[in-house]
């Protein structure tokens, strides 16, 4: 999903801004702002990959931990966290304006419109609100395009996961972000078990049983650690599950990270 | 005799019984409705998940559940320890490490297989606590204490780990909160010749074992080499947990919990004790396999039976602890020169300026923005100063309480063991802390503290009462707090291998960070460490008694029970003042009596003093390089410390020979 990141040149002269969250700090880049200080920075070409950080963005360590010394140095205009950093709260409010924004809520709201909203409160708090109506109405188009291209081909259930070693996977389902664009586009989760509020599950893979569509496709993300194919092709069980077939499981490059996702984009994986 | 030796049989007979008789019934309700339902034509996917899924899981929970307890029944036998199981000696602490760092560095490994790597981490874990321990006949003493700081230093390692790359690290919460998840009969299959032969070497052991039982001299007239004996008891008991361990991840509490239920029910000899406990074993981790599953089931979410396990086993120990009659084995201390007087006082003043040291650089020296090295800057001194002298001062005053509080325990229970964690009082602030994090979602500092408080108090009134009842039984107290400490990290396993995010924060506040420790807390702590350091040290009296026994204390006069209520009270009011300032940091309590022994402070009053030294300076020095080390990266104090003073206290432990 690298494609809600659509770079933008960057202006020069913009505000001093960091950002403890992956997520917030790709947007910021998206509506022509290079943040000052990234939390995290060091595994941004692991994880985010796309847009591609530039180099004069200063490493904050840990974003639960953010390096105050840093912080204190850079004297930053704003900083934007999470709801999930609270604990942090009141030391990054001692060095200066702090913007909190949310987009996983308890209460499990729809997540798209809920990442949009976020967008939008960002680009008025920084004065980009044209740049983020424009990267929001290209999003907007390519998720149209992907429905338009799709609605002419058959449209098999997919079920999006992650192997965490030879016996467990992470599986995607709703209310989480990957659930809402596959809605978006048209296509359905083959996987309506539950899920947390993040929009995911750790389950044995046994558990795959549980999906009846049996044309569904399996899509894992890389990375698959190196155990996991052999075991899977000596168990019976796996074999006889529908996604063994040829053609019914693909392994797709990780982008755990897009422009919106202010939470998964922290989580582990 | 044959009534007796029946007696002997039927109380743990009946419990593994009755165990196996619910086990059954719970898997019934799994496994009959695939059974009754008529087998579908073409694709029958309830059958093929019965067959290679319920049932291989079955066997492998039977299987691993029987080696885990009978090599935590050897590990209690031949350790003379109630509080010894599979963890005791770094066994599980090696294979997660080992995997931590194939997954990081060397993801090719994991291919040839996971289990190969974590066997081994357990073998490279256990090779150095057998290194230690052979240079003093394979002692209890020995392998118990270098098992623990081999275990705390892995543990450590892994942590620092996880928390420089917690993204990566997800399947090792799995492997260590013990899923049994299985999709095919390769496991079972593969565990039972292994785990078979050495049940076989464990059964010849049991007649040389028995004589052990008589005592070290009894045994030695009898032709049994007690040496060769703890190490072949001790071997076979290791390779059971790390074989287990390897395949499926660490399932702890059955080891801890399955001999303690036997011995409970009236099995005392090394055979009844042995056979039986396995028995219970399997049973017990079989019914709660079972039973996760089912409640799995109805919640549909993912529950690691092995941190599900220690959920349940430790209110279950808690509640037959009273009921435990603990033989008191004391644990003979290594024998040591004592020193010439004069020498505590010519060493006070290296360790003063030594300490001095460290608070000076734990001050003035840090890294720029640009990473290098700088002096502080006078110019940014308010601001820098402002951020670190609380934490340096936090660091001192929690250190020094922690070491102190920890020669108090050590003192008055004679377990090498015994540490502010193992009391429970750090596991009650988590408690608290995971509490809050399910009330309050995200607590800020504090809830936090509030709610640590609440549950180190809560611990706190808990040994009160029971110790009411039973006249504060100090292995009954230790128990208490391993049970307490068991619970807490099995929630916080549960949590991190959902991937529910909330892991990471309590995972943080575990490894004892002086991050968000402001200038109000630091001279709290400040002022109560002080306080209560000073009250301890005109306790001298007592705690150089106390070591002597209780029939000798009683003797020399000492009102016992009140004596050890206001000793195990002073300790947890220690403890509690620096778990709330720096988290549950439980290495300097640990180590810090042990190094100031080993230095030559051997009575109560120097070896206080010098701890409280040792740990603040220690302390003190963790956190400096915590912060600096891998800038911008921040290492919490706790795991620093860990890192650094497990190694220190090895050496010690190996010259001392």
């Amino acid at each position: 999903m690298a494609l809600l990141s659509l770079p933008v040149p960057a202006i020069a002269d913009s505000p001093k801004i960091v950002s403890l969250d992956y997520g917030l700090a790709s947007t910021l880049l998206s509506l022509g702002i290079v943040p000052a200080a990234v939390a995290s920075l060091a595994d941004w070409g692991k994880w985010v990959i796309e847009p591609a950080m530039p180099e004069s963005v200063i490493d904050l360590g840990s974003s639960w931990e953010v390096n105050l010394e840093i912080l204190m140095a850079l004297k930053p205009d704003l900083i934007l966290t999470t709801p999930y950093l609270d604990a942090s709260l009141p030391r990054l409010q001692g060095v200066g304006k702090v913007l909190r924004l949310e987009t996983y809520r308890p209460d499990g709201g729809a997540i798209l419109p809920s990442v949009i909203a976020a967008t939008r409160r960002l680009a008025a708090e920084i004065g980009r609100e044209a740049e983020a109506e424009r990267f929001l109405a290209q999003a907007d188009a390519f998720f149209d395009e992907c429905r338009a291209r799709l609605a002419r081909r058959p449209r098999p259930s997919l079920a999006l996961v992650n192997f965490m070693d030879a016996r467990h996977v992470r599986i995607f389902g709703a209310p989480g972000l990957y659930d809402a664009v596959l809605t978006r586009i048209g296509l359905a989760n083959a996987w309506t078990g539950a899920a947390n509020y993040w929009g995911f599950e750790i389950v044995g893979i046994e558990t795959l049983a549980r999906i009846t569509d049996p044309d569904a496709l399996l899509i894992a993300f890389e990375p698959v650690p190196g155990d996991v194919l052999p075991k899977l092709a000596r168990s019976p069980l796996w074999q006889a599950l529908p996604f063994a077939r040829p053609g019914h499981f693909a392994v797709l490059p990780a982008r755990c990270c897009s422009a919106w996702s202010t939470r998964p984009c922290a989580l582990p994986g | 005799m044959t009534t007796a030796r029946l007696g002997h049989h039927a109380g743990p007979a009946a419990i593994a019984a009755a165990l196996a008789v619910i086990a059954a019934l719970v898997a019934w309700l799994q496994v009959g409705p695939v059974l009754q339902a008529a087998p579908a034509e073409g694709y029958d996917i309830a059958r093929m998940v019965l067959l290679y899924a319920t049932l291989p899981r079955m066997a492998t929970a039977l299987l691993a559940g029987a080696a885990l307890a009978l090599s935590g029944a050897l590990f209690q036998q031949v350790l003379r320890n109630p509080l010894a199981s599979p963890t005791t000696l770094g066994i599980s602490a090696g294979a997660n490490l080992a995997l931590a760092v194939a997954t990081l560095f060397f993801p090719a490994l994991l291919g040839f297989g996971r289990d190969l790597v974590a066997l081994a981490g357990s073998a490279l874990a256990a090779g150095v606590v057998f290194a230690i321990g052979a240079r003093r006949g394979f002692s209890p003493f020995s392998l118990v204490l270098s098992g623990l700081v081999v275990g705390l230093w892995c543990g450590a390692f892994s942590a620092v780990l996880l928390l420089l790359n917690e993204r990566y690290l997800v399947s090792l919460f799995i492997w260590g909160a013990g899923s049994l998840s299985q999709q095919s009969w390769d496991i079972p299959l593969s565990l039972l010749p292994k785990l078979g032969a050495v049940a076989v070497v464990s059964g010849l052991l049991m007649r040389p074992l028995s004589l052990l039982d008589l005592g070290e001299g009894g045994a030695s007239s009898l032709g049994v080499s007690v040496t060769q004996l703890r190490f072949v008891a001790v071997a076979a008991a290791v390779a059971l947990a790390a074989f287990v361990t390897s395949a499926v991840g660490v399932i702890g509490f059955i080891g801890l919990v399955a001999p303690t239920l036997a011995r409970l029910a009236g099995a005392h000899r090394p055979r009844e004790l042995l056979v039986w406990s396995s028995l219970i074993g399997a049973a017990l981790l079989w019914l709660a396999d079972g039973a996760v599953q089912y409640f799995a089931g109805a919640f549909s979410d993912f529950l690691p039976t092995g941190a599900v396990t220690a959920i349940f086993g430790s209110p279950l120990l808690l509640l037959l602890l009273p009921r435990l009659k603990i033989r008191h084995r004391g644990v003979e201390a290594p024998r040591q020169r004592v020193r010439r007087r004069g020498l505590d006082r010519r060493l006070a003043l290296p360790v003063l300026l030594a300490l001095l040291l460290a608070l000076a650089v734990g001050l003035l020296l840090g890294r720029g923005l640009d990473g290098g090295w700088t002096w502080l800057d006078p110019r940014a001194a308010n601001d820098i100063l402002s951020l670190r002298a609380p934490k340096v001062f936090a660091a001192l005053a929690s250190g020094a309480a922690l070491a102190v509080a920890g020669t108090i325990l050590q003192r008055l229970t004679g377990n090498e063991m015994a540490s502010p964690e193992v009391l429970g009082i750090s596991a009650g602030a988590t408690f608290g802390v995971v509490v809050a994090v399910f009330v309050v979602a995200t607590p800020g500092l504090s809830a936090q503290l509030g709610f640590a408080a609440l549950g180190s108090l809560g611990v706190l009134a808990i040994i009160f009462l029971m110790g009411l009842r039973s006249g504060l039984a100090p292995e009954r107290v230790l128990l208490a707090g391993i049970a307490l400490g068991a619970m807490v990290d099995a929630v916080v396993g549960i949590l991190s291998a959902t991937g529910d995010p909330r892991a990471i924060f309590l995972m943080r506040w575990m490894s004892g960070s002086t991050y968000n420790v402001d200038a109000a807390t630091a001279g709290a702590v400040a002022v109560v460490a002080a306080v209560l350091i000073g009250i301890a040290v005109s306790a001298r009296r007592w705690l150089d008694i106390l070591p002597l026994g209780a029939s000798a204390a009683t003797a020399l006069g000492l009102p016992l029970t009140v004596a050890r209520l206001m000793l195990f009270g002073l300790a947890g009011l220690l403890s509690a003042a620096a778990t709330l300032s720096v988290g549950p940091l439980s290495f300097i309590g640990l180590m810090a009596p042990h190094l100031a022994r080993e230095a030559g402070f051997i009575r109560a009053r120097p070896q206080m003093i010098a701890a409280a030294a040792f740990g603040g300076g220690l302390m003190v020095l963790a956190d400096w390089a915590g912060r600096a080390l891998a800038h911008p990266y921040q290492i919490p104090a706790g795991l620093v410390s860990a890192l650094i003073g497990a190694p220190f206290l090895m050496l010690m432990l190996r010259r001392k020979a």
